[in-house]
């Protein structure tokens, strides 16, 4: 029904003609609601303007509406087209009233436009179509400045709907309403789009996963990932939409919020290639340099992807792992084998996806630290295989194996026993650069103050100069995850990193864990025995249970919906400071 | 953790009468060349003669100053002791880390050849093979060094291979860290107490054996040291010169010995924290 095909708005500026929107394909079928999501100035408002007819700017490209082009038309034929077919309803659309003329007749205007002698008829009509929004009698005479918000809201709608449009527009339908005015707006909305063909255009994505079937993400003027609505908000494969999810407050589940790092680029700072490049975590050299096609993600599935790396990458994945230790002889030796053994682990598959948040559950002898250390390669495993990035973690040898250790790192469970108590702070925190050979002394130094400053340590010679059996828990724990980070690793395996602290330092440990995921993407693996941790960390939470995960879900799921019985029984025993 | 071995040292009685006595020993071997009232190998008087104000433990059988003999005999005891000592430790250290670090073969190896060596009785090798070559200094500290290492070495390969499993060390291994680093950074520095025990103990022992070889005469002729003197008191044991030229040294012999046990007892408790305790009856 609506075809935009290579869609390119520029804007005249003082720096020449800036791209608003930036090569926009999109196909809306008959009946198909989508969604447009996006940061402000993501260049939402724009496309819809341009679909209008009212974009100022200087357009090329097509969009075609039941196979008509219509950026060929004249402003007089389009005013025909925004009359009959096109409607819509405008962002902070209070303004769009004029306050000195009763409801009614501002309702009644576009079809006495139409048609301009049949004022009755056009009156039952704005009548009918204001009682179906919920704007009774009562309001008919009222002026728009006697209107609380939601009621503008609805009068637009109703005014939206006179012509009887068949694609209809919603630019931010509900933004600036409270909540509940929100929902009766948004039921109304469901209700009206029904046979309808909508485009909701909103930075807000409850509204988008309320209304739409499809969604399509728009940034700096690209369209980056289009795809079902639901699949798209619950495993978001582009690292941007990942990263507008996070940041979206919802009542799902306890999981802290997260901005996106680094600053939308303004209209003159554009950067070239793929848009999100700058602000994504996963970028190469090949994203900064070309703008990234779209593609679908799997095959017939709807879903595209505008992005190089195929959507968020898998960092880790670990096989049909299986750990044994053997209980005669040999002192549990990894991997040895017996007539009698311990299985800590048995057949464990895991995943893990670039800048993920995995925390694992479970408590004390159920396999976790186990697993930890087969992940990160410490002790290899009985049976199965771990890739990183796609490649076995046995087939690195010697200089890649090296090489692996800058991206793959551990936090080992207990620190005062993981720092050497000979080191001082800043020998131990500059051990892996020094082991890696990277830099000289001063900018090693450099490093481990930026690596401190992280942790939130202080970074003067005195501190530095600590011997480890000088420090709390606290710091100990931070000074050891400052030395796994100063090599700015990919993927961060971290076992109980705050199992030792008190609820204040834990909660910075965690806060600063998380800010540095954000900032630096890397992937963490959070092993913990505390559920109500894991559900605030985790973008997934896997439930260990004698060697086996037996459950995996997002946060929210585990706690409201428990699926494993074990699950269960660790909800139930899980920490409350208030008893109802 | 992290025990300030020097204080605990310091704070032992037993250690703290080591270190002064260790200090005398040191004085002494240093300074001899202005402590001495003679030179010791010069014919400064008549043949055994009795103690005297410039003779203060009287002359040898060829007119030679014992007191300046004995004060010189002091550095040759503490340059053998100490120098064999270093190096056996310096073996035991390698062949230990060694056998820690890459186990295996090469541990198999090296635990059987600690195993052999530790049954032949030293003392014989050292007599027969000083005794086919030119005994002095240097070969006596070359025997030794070769002969004392093995336990040590056994000590030390069973500390790193609990040490190999610390968490320091496994994170530095996750750090990528190669042998030479781990056992450089993480694993001598864990191993300077076990060392300095080992050293003092392998001191006592090279003295005891260097004044044991040289009394039965198998020394360089020309040098001074204790074992050599009493090699030619002995002979004029019917006299009363035993009195004032085989006691001296073999008082001498004795105090190094206790000295350097003392510090290594102490050492060793300090080392060990079950072993602090307040006497050492029975040790």
């Amino acid at each position: 029904m609506l075809e935009i095909s290579d869609l390119t708005v520029k804007v005249p500026t003082a720096h020449g003609n800036l791209p608003v929107l930036n090569g926009v394909n999109l196909s809306v079928k008959k009946g198909e609601i989508w969604g447009i999501v996006g940061e402000s100035g993501s260049g939402k408002s724009t496309l819809a303007l341009t679909v209008m007819g009212m974009s100022a700017g200087i357009v090329t490209g097509s969009v075609k509406f039941r196979g008509e082009e219509l950026l060929h038309k004249s402003s007089r034929e389009w005013e025909k087209v925004r009359g009959s077919s096109i409607s819509m309803v405008r962002q902070q659309s209070g303004e769009m009233l004029t306050p000195m003329i009763p409801l009614i007749d501002q309702v009644m205007e576009p079809s006495l436009k139409e048609l301009p002698y049949q004022k009755e008829e056009a009156y039952q009509r704005a009548a009918r179509l204001l009682s179906r929004v919920g704007l009774g009698e009562s309001f008919f005479y009222r002026y728009p400045f006697t209107l609380s918000g939601g009621e503008v809201q609805k009068a637009l709608l109703a005014m939206a709907l006179v012509t009887d449009p068949e694609l209809l527009i919603l630019d931010e339908p509900v933004s600036s309403l409270d909540a509940l005015t929100k929902s009766e707006i948004l039921d109304l909305l469901e209700e009206l789009s029904d046979e309808r063909t909508v485009l909701v255009i909103s930075h807000d994505l409850s509204t988008v996963a309320r209304l739409a079937s499809e969604t399509a993400v728009l940034y700096c003027g690209s369209i980056l990932e289009k795809a079902p609505t639901s699949s798209c908000l619950q495993t978001p494969l582009h690292p941007y939409t990942r990263s507008l999810v996070r940041a979206y407050p919802t009542l799902d589940g306890p999981r802290e919020l997260q901005g996106i790092r680094g600053e939308f680029p303004s209209l003159s700072e554009r950067p070239g290639g793929c848009p999100f490049h700058p602000r994504c975590t996963q970028s190469l050299e090949v994203c900064a340099r070309e703008h990234p096609q779209s593609a679908p993600a799997e095959v017939n599935s709807g879903w595209f992807l505008s992005c190089h790396r195929g959507g968020v990458i898998e960092l880790l994945r670990g096989r049909g792992l299986t750990q044994r230790y053997s209980l005669n002889g040999l002192n549990g030796v990894p991997g040895s084998s017996g007539s009698s053994y311990l299985e800590a682990v048995s057949g464990v598959n895991v995943s893990l996806r670039e800048g993920e948040v995995y925390a694992l559950v479970g408590e004390s002898g159920s396999g976790k630290s186990t697993l930890g250390r087969i992940l990160a390669g410490v002790d290899p495993p009985f049976r199965g295989e771990v890739f990183f990035q796609g490649t076995e973690l046995r087939r690195f040898k010697g200089r890649a194996k090296k090489e692996l250790s800058r991206d793959l790192q551990m936090l080992f469970q207990n620190a005062g026993e993981a720092l050497s108590h000979r080191l001082t702070v800043s020998e131990l925190v500059a051990e892996p650069l020094i082991i890696q050979k990277i830099g000289d002394e001063q900018s090693r130094r450099e490093a481990v103050c930026r690596s401190l400053e992280w942790v939130e340590l202080p970074t003067n010679d005195h501190f530095l100069n600590e011997y480890p059996h000088h420090l709390s828990g606290g710091e100990l724990q931070r000074v050891a995850l400052a030395r796994a980070l100063v090599l700015e690793p990919r993927l961060l395996i971290a076992d109980e990193p705050s199992a030792s602290l008190d609820a204040s330092v834990q909660a910075k440990v965690i806060k600063l864990l998380l800010h540095l995921q954000n900032e630096r993407g890397f992937a963490l693996f959070l092993i913990t025995h505390d559920l109500a941790l894991a559900a605030r960390a985790g973008d997934r939470i896997g439930v260990m249970q004698a060697g086996r995960i037996v459950e995996e879900a997002t946060p929210s799921r585990i706690i409201h919906h428990p699926g494993h019985p074990y699950t269960q029984s660790l909800l139930s025993s899980g920490f409350t400071l208030f008893n109802f | 953790m992290h025990v300030n071995y020097w204080n605990e040292l310091k704070k032992d009685n037993m250690g703290r009468k080591g270190l002064y006595m260790m200090g005398v020993l040191a004085v002494v071997a240093v300074g001899a060349a202005w402590l001495a009232p003679h030179d010791p190998f010069a014919y400064v008087a008549e043949p055994l003669s009795s103690p005297s104000w410039s003779h203060l433990l009287g002359t040898n059988e060829v007119g030679q100053d014992v007191f300046s003999e004995l004060l010189y005999g002091a550095r040759t005891t503490l340059m053998v002791g100490t120098l064999s000592a270093l190096f056996a430790t310096l073996i035991s250290l390698c062949i230990g880390l060694i056998a820690g670090i890459f186990r295996g073969w090469a541990e198999r190896l090296i635990l059987r050849l600690v195993d052999v060596m530790l049954v032949i009785p030293i003392f014989l090798v050292v007599l027969l093979v000083a005794a086919y070559v030119q005994p002095g200094e240097i070969t006596l500290i070359a025997l030794f060094s070769l002969l004392f290492w093995p336990p040590g070495a056994r000590i030390i390969w069973a500390q790193v291979l609990t040490l190999r499993g610390q968490g320091h060390i496994a994170a530095a291994r996750h750090f990528g860290a190669g042998n030479s680093y781990v056992a450089a950074r993480h694993l001598v520095p864990e191993l300077y107490p076990l060392l300095a025990v080992n050293f003092v103990q392998m001191v006592r022992r090279a003295v005891f054996m260097e004044a044991g070889m040289a009394f039965l005469g198998i020394f360089d002729p020309t040098q001074k040291s204790w074992g050599l003197m009493l090699h030619y008191a002995r002979e004029f044991m019917f006299t009363e010169a035993w009195l004032w030229w085989l006691l001296p040294p073999a008082l001498a012999i004795s105090f190094t010995i206790i000295a350097f046990a003392l510090v290594g007892y102490a050492l060793e408790s300090a080392l060990d924290p079950r072993l602090r305790r307040p006497t050492y009856a029975g040790d």
